[in-house]
């Protein structure tokens, strides 16, 4: 092969993946706009997916991209919920301006949370990231006169988004908003995931040791990858800020942070899409069944959760693939 | 599927049938139904069906009521005001009752007036919720209301040096400050306030801090549960009443469901609280005698029953009152001259506030028939939320 014909299939490598971004982003959108036409009096439930998935989508790149293992990842989620709730309470009240503070401040907690994190791996690191949201968790309590303590922090109200739509009970406007933000930072991680920076991250996942015998100083880089998690992680509290016009403490606590990763295993923690249909069916799958027997259905939750872990351990989004191996013939391919 | 069918189900999707019969009436309920906090969700549906098998599963006879339950778990905002939502939306609720946590009262309440719904407040207990909506009308208690009165016993009681000692958060926060105030204002003296991590477990430096201080007395409040056993055996334990220290608290410490595992070191304590189980009233026993028929026993009842009892009540005369016409402002109208005689005693709805104004009676855990309840030894009547937003 000539070097000519290797650089034209790099070449095509990079179209296919870009069309396929644009394709998946685009799918994200087409079946978010649908869920908004079908589904026009569950938009305080989508809504709450859509922040969710910000959440999940944040925990997947530490976790499912550079194997970071942690518990704790709620204390982005809640101080991008926290900050965008003050700066409205204080008289910031446009919307954007609100996604941008809760981004900061997520990225920042990231970047401060990261640099303590990790220091350690395996073990010892999910043990302090859970001593860092349980830390967290108790300051926001404790600091009564800015968050609210356990009463919540209220009297978020939001201004129209470009002044011109406003946030109506229903929820259109707050869903609508959130859908767009999400396909705009869907689109964004996708490219990050596949940047020469995305690759390296993987890489330190398979392998800390060799990169770093390759001449990368992997505690930077993670900690780079760490401040972007907390970026995404911050949209979704800003987003679910105001939608609800109500931050509490159940925003920075240890159950929140669980919960993301039981998503993210779900759905599989190695890709965005994996993050996506992870908190997709298990946010549905909680309405129904709690909808469905309000008394029982953590049993039938967690009946569930058995069941995944059992039989599809790389989550939903492998059994597309297995479906398709086992109709030609059973074929295995675990490497999938 | 081909195009026709993907229509077809849009077009399906878009013509759910909107709402039943006008002669049946629907009523959301969202509280805590599963998890840790279950105890109060199921302390909500007893209420309620003690309520309607004593008063009749069709209002006036003729008005048929639905209920629709939701769980919201623990406190959570986000997901109790996408409920509270759906059920206003999509399943067309007339009115909205539960609501066992003060963040996720605060997150429904926005949503309450441009869906023209009106809520009735079963527990959660922060003076400021029904402040944040004319729709809400609330049937529980406010630390501030069970908290003066006690102030006023320890004053009368010769008491002039007392140490606070509170779970830190919200309510906590709240006792403390309504028993300073009170107490201060009545010309004793609060040298010292204290305020306990939530998952505090070992109260003996606690102890040790207000033997130190030479207090006469000392108010607590921590949420009812493990942490009031610990707290009280701890009192005990590390001599303080025998020194002569007297505790003060709030019905919260010696909840009826707690006694059995505080045993006869609790008797004696003091409280004060809108209602105890052993309160002596004709429309007590009948509730009581429902709710065992129920649920079998009487151990696990507490004030959230009573609650949302009495919340039935509120939201069975607003259907009355607007003959099962969906009209909030005349149901409003009709709960804020509501008065009637709870199982706690005399109540009325302050037309004011939307909040009750209840009976706070002082009471002292004593044994009887081998069972230990919280007598009640003093009135203090009609007592409002005397609470109004002293933080946020």
């Amino acid at each position: 092969m000539t070097s000519a014909s290797i650089a034209d299939s790099v070449k095509e490598k990079k179209t296919t993946a870009l069309s396929s971004d644009l394709i998946g982003t685009l799918a994200i959108a087409v079946l978010g706009g649908a869920a908004y036409v079908v589904f026009p009096d569950d938009l305080g439930l989508l809504t709450r997916i859509l922040a969710a998935a910000f959440f999940v989508l944040s925990l997947c790149l530490v976790t499912g991209i550079c194997g970071i293992a942690t518990l704790g990842h709620a204390v982005m989620y809640g101080a991008g919920a926290y900050a965008a709730g003050y700066f409205c309470v204080q008289g910031l009240t446009d919307p954007i301006a609100l996604i941008v503070v809760g981004a900061m401040a997520g990225a920042v907690m990231g970047a401060v949370s990261g640099a303590i994190i990790l220091r350690t791996s395996g073990l010892p690191q999910l043990v302090l990231s859970i001593a860092l949201v349980q830390l967290m968790h108790a300051a926001a309590n404790k600091a009564s006169s800015i968050t609210g303590g356990s009463d919540g922090l209220i009297g978020i109200s939001p201004a129209p988004v470009l002044g011109l739509f406003a946030f109506d009970f229903y929820g259109r406007t707050a869903y609508l908003f959130g859908l767009v933000l999400l396909v705009c930072v869907f689109a964004v991680l996708q490219r990050l995931v596949r940047s020469p920076f995305g690759l390296l991250c993987r890489g330190i996942m398979q392998d800390r040791v060799r990169v770093a015998a390759m001449g990368v100083s992997v505690y930077p880089v993670l900690i780079r990858m760490y401040t972007i998690s907390g970026a995404v992680a911050g949209i979704g509290g800003a987003l679910i800020a105001i939608a609800t016009g109500v931050v509490g403490l159940d925003s920075v606590s240890f159950a929140w942070s669980a919960e993301a990763l039981v998503m993210l295993v779900l759905g599989g923690a190695s890709s965005l899409y994996g993050a996506l249909i992870g908190t997709v069916v298990f946010m549905t799958f909680e309405h129904f069944v709690s909808a469905a027997s309000p008394f029982h259905w953590l049993a039938i939750v967690g009946a569930l959760l058995i069941a995944v872990v059992l039989f599809l351990p790389k989550g939903l989004q492998s059994f597309p693939a297995r479906f398709l191996v086992k109709l030609r013939g059973g074929r295995r391919d675990h490497s999938s | 599927m081909n195009w026709k069918g993907i229509f077809l189900a849009f077009a399906a999707a878009l013509m759910v049938p909107s709402g039943a019969s006008a002669d049946t009436i629907k009523v959301g309920i969202v509280g805590p139904f599963a998890g840790p906090f279950a105890l109060a969700g199921k302390n909500f549906k007893l209420g309620i069906d003690a309520y309607r098998a004593l008063n009749g599963e069709k209002v006036g006879g003729k008005i048929d009521v639905e209920f629709i339950y939701r769980d919201t778990g623990g406190p959570n905002p986000a997901k109790a005001k996408a409920l509270a939502q759906e059920l206003i939306v999509k399943d067309k609720v007339d009115y909205l009752g539960g609501v066992y946590f003060t963040p996720n009262a605060m997150a429904i309440a926005p949503l309450l007036e441009p869906s023209k719904t009106a809520l009735v407040v079963f527990n959660a207990a922060t003076s400021a919720i029904t402040q944040r909506s004319p729709y809400i009308v609330r049937t529980s208690f406010t630390m501030w209301q069970n908290t003066v009165p006690m102030a006023k016993v320890a004053s009368a009681m010769g008491l002039k040096k007392i140490i606070t000692t509170v779970t830190d958060y919200g309510p906590g926060i709240d006792a403390e400050k309504a028993f300073k105030k009170t107490f201060e204002s009545l010309g004793g003296s609060v040298p010292e306030s204290i305020r306990m991590p939530v998952k505090t477990t070992d109260f003996s430096p606690i102890m040790q801090r207000i033997r130190d201080s030479g207090a006469d007395a000392v108010f607590a409040f921590l949420p009812s549960g493990p942490p009031t056993l610990a707290y009280t055996k701890s009192f005990i334990d590390n001599g303080l009443r025998d020194q002569g220290i007297k505790l003060l608290t709030t019905g919260d410490v010696t909840h009826e469901p707690d006694l059995p595992a505080l045993g006869e070191r609790a008797l004696g304590i003091r409280s004060t609280y809108h209602y105890s189980l052993a309160h002596e009233s004709p429309e007590n026993e009948k509730f009581l005698a429902k709710v065992k028929e129920i649920a079998g026993t009487l151990d696990e009842v507490n004030m959230c029953a009573v609650g949302a009892f009495d919340g039935m009540h509120v939201i069975y005369k607003m259907i009355e009152a607007t003959d099962g016409k969906r009209d909030p402002d005349k149901a409003i109208a009709a709960a804020k001259s509501l008065d009637w005689k709870s199982p706690r005693g005399p109540v009325r709805i302050d037309p004011q506030t939307r909040h009750i104004r209840q009976n706070i009676y002082l009471r002292e855990v004593a044994k009887k028939n081998g069972k230990l309840i919280n007598k009640e030894i003093q009135i203090f009547a009609d007592q409002p939320d005397s609470g109004l937003a002293p933080t946020q």
